[in-house]
């Protein structure tokens, strides 16, 4: 079981849209969009770990923090993210963490 | 995924179609904006038939257009250093995809499964990998092809190259929403691009110039589905392929195709509750003179901005006056006050006054209320988001450090995404 962390980005929102409406016209069944979903879920997360290789630093000012179920939380202000390559500044951001570690591994 | 599908009973079709739906909504959200800058010099435009769902996170690159329907044409640009290209296979299980230059140089191939959507609304789609050349200037679109596309043949379109503007009133003809994808770019083609050509065009005499797609047939590859959704109206009617790389006219063209009737629903609304509010003001009613009686009991109801709601009747340009001179500095209102048509007005004015300063002193006090209530629960909530795993969270005093991996980061619609992400934060 991958994480269903990723299902809240672009990418797993706009698939999930999309299947939304696949049901709504009937095309396809519920079940069958959840396995869509866990498909992507394992995909993204195979994705992810061996197709991406860059490095981000960040530094800002911590508002607030939280860490329940394993999960940590975090809002952060005044952002500033640099790559190699470029600069990004935020006013805030949120950052949702699972659990890295190989061993635990769990759905959202 | 696709075995999963079949196992349902579902054609692929269906597939497609999710798989439409997802990159147009991908492309929707500006998300892979910048693979559409690169898109500009390397100019390449695919159209992808994922296989399955690993490849798309990588494919899913960039669009020149999409449209908003179900059916929509998915036309992707990848970068030219990321887009893992596929070997073009009969077979419709393969991820196919092919550079066509945005420059234009043609031909071009399209895989099968391609829903293209004209800017007069008709669809088709294209079961059949399609060729894209490119026709000389001037020449008149032949005739579309039959509903029917029968199996192992190639549909060739050819595309006269022309800069295409947006354009609304021919969008709007189309009986669904949008109009499709590609608006040449008038200034990027590098490549020997012939010069704009003006088709005619039946339905808009004052458009600008657009490609024309020539549907041809020809004999080749795969087998179509079964099921076709082409709609072929009229054989003159010319196909409109704009290909756009800029992301800002693709968004503001679908902006402005999408906004039209929105615009004029929110105008409708808009009038409706400003009739409303003349309706329920009765500063603003019609013929009551005896207005000036309720003129105090109603300055708080009234807006400060009084300049917004113009009435016609004297009453509310007195108003208007009045408030605008209280607004301002005591001398100006003073002025206001010698030059207000009646006396009567003046008394009211000053009547109002003392209200609207009472208004405006509670306001500043309200604001700062509403500040503090408004931070908390907006907190989490429209921010931009990461998405990622943890390595190591570590604090000290209240010195903060993050080690992270394996993120998606949402910022400003676009995503960004990293493999490590190290940070610092004080609380």
């Amino acid at each position: 079981m991958a994480y269903q962390l990723y299902r809240n980005t672009t990418l797993g929102n706009s698939l999930q849209e999309s299947l939304d409406e696949l049901i709504q016209t009937q095309q396809i069944t519920p079940q069958l969009a959840l396995q869509v979903l866990l498909q992507f879920d394992k995909a993204i997360n195979t994705a992810l770990a061996n197709r991406v290789r860059n490095r981000v630093n960040f530094r800002g000012s911590l508002n607030t923090y939280r860490f329940c179920d394993n999960v940590w939380t975090f809002v952060l202000n005044d952002v500033e993210f640099r790559e190699v390559t470029d600069l990004v500044k935020v006013d805030k951001v949120k950052i949702v963490a699972c659990d890295g570690k190989n061993t635990s591994n769990a759905a959202e | 995924m696709r075995e999963l599908f079949l196992d349902e009973g579902i054609e692929d079709r269906v597939l497609d179609d999710l798989r439409h739906l997802w990159e147009s909504k991908m492309m929707q959200s500006k998300a892979l904006e910048d693979f559409r800058k690169n898109n500009i010099n390397s100019s390449n435009f695919v159209l992808q038939l994922p296989a399955s769902y690993t490849h798309n996170d990588q494919d899913m690159t960039v669009k020149a257009r999409t449209t908003f329907n179900k059916v929509s044409a998915s036309v992707v640009i990848p970068t030219s250093q990321k887009v893992q290209s596929y070997p073009v296979k009969t077979t419709s299980e393969t991820v196919a995809t092919f550079s066509l230059p945005a420059g234009l140089t043609y031909p071009v191939q399209i895989p099968a499964g391609v829903t293209l959507q004209t800017a007069s609304g008709q669809l088709y789609k294209v079961n059949v990998p399609v060729v894209v050349t490119q026709a000389p200037a001037g020449q008149q679109p032949l005739t579309h092809p039959a509903p029917k596309v029968p199996q192992s043949q190639m549909l060739h379109i050819r595309v006269s190259t022309a800069p295409v503007q947006k354009d609304p009133p021919m969008i709007s003809n189309a009986a669904v929403s949008q109009a499709t994808a590609v608006t040449l770019p008038p200034k990027t083609n590098t490549a020997p691009i012939q010069e704009p050509v003006l088709p005619p065009q039946p339905p808009t005499p004052p458009t600008p110039p657009t490609p024309q797609i020539d549907v041809e047939d020809e004999d080749i590859l795969e087998t179509p589905s079964p099921e076709l959704e082409t709609k072929t109206e009229d054989c003159d009617q010319p196909l409109n392929l704009s290909m756009n790389p800029s992301p800002a006219h693709v968004l503001d063209f679908q902006m402005n195709a999408n906004t039209t009737d929105i615009d004029d629903l929110l105008k409708e609304v808009i009038e409706k509750e400003r009739e409303k509010v003349r309706y329920l003001d009765p500063t603003k009613a019609d013929d009551d003179l005896g207005l000036d009686l309720d003129y105090g009991a109603l300055a708080d109801i009234v807006q400060l901005d009084g300049a917004a709601d113009n009435s016609e009747e004297e009453v509310g340009a007195l108003e208007e006056n009045d408030f605008l001179g209280m607004i301002n500095a005591e001398a100006i209102r003073a002025l206001q006050e010698g030059d207000s048509d009646g006396l009567s007005s003046s008394s009211d004015s000053d009547g109002a006054e003392d209200e609207l300063a009472h208004v405006e002193d509670e306001d500043p006090l309200n604001s700062g209320d509403d500040v503090v209530e408004q931070d908390i629960p907006n907190l989490f909530d429209t921010e931009n988001v990461i998405v990622c795993q943890y390595d190591k969270i570590h604090r000290s005093k209240n010195r903060w450090k993050f080690h992270l991996k394996d993120g998606v980061m949402t910022y400003g619609g676009r995503d960004y995404v990293f493999s490590k992400a190290v940070g610092e934060a004080e609380w």
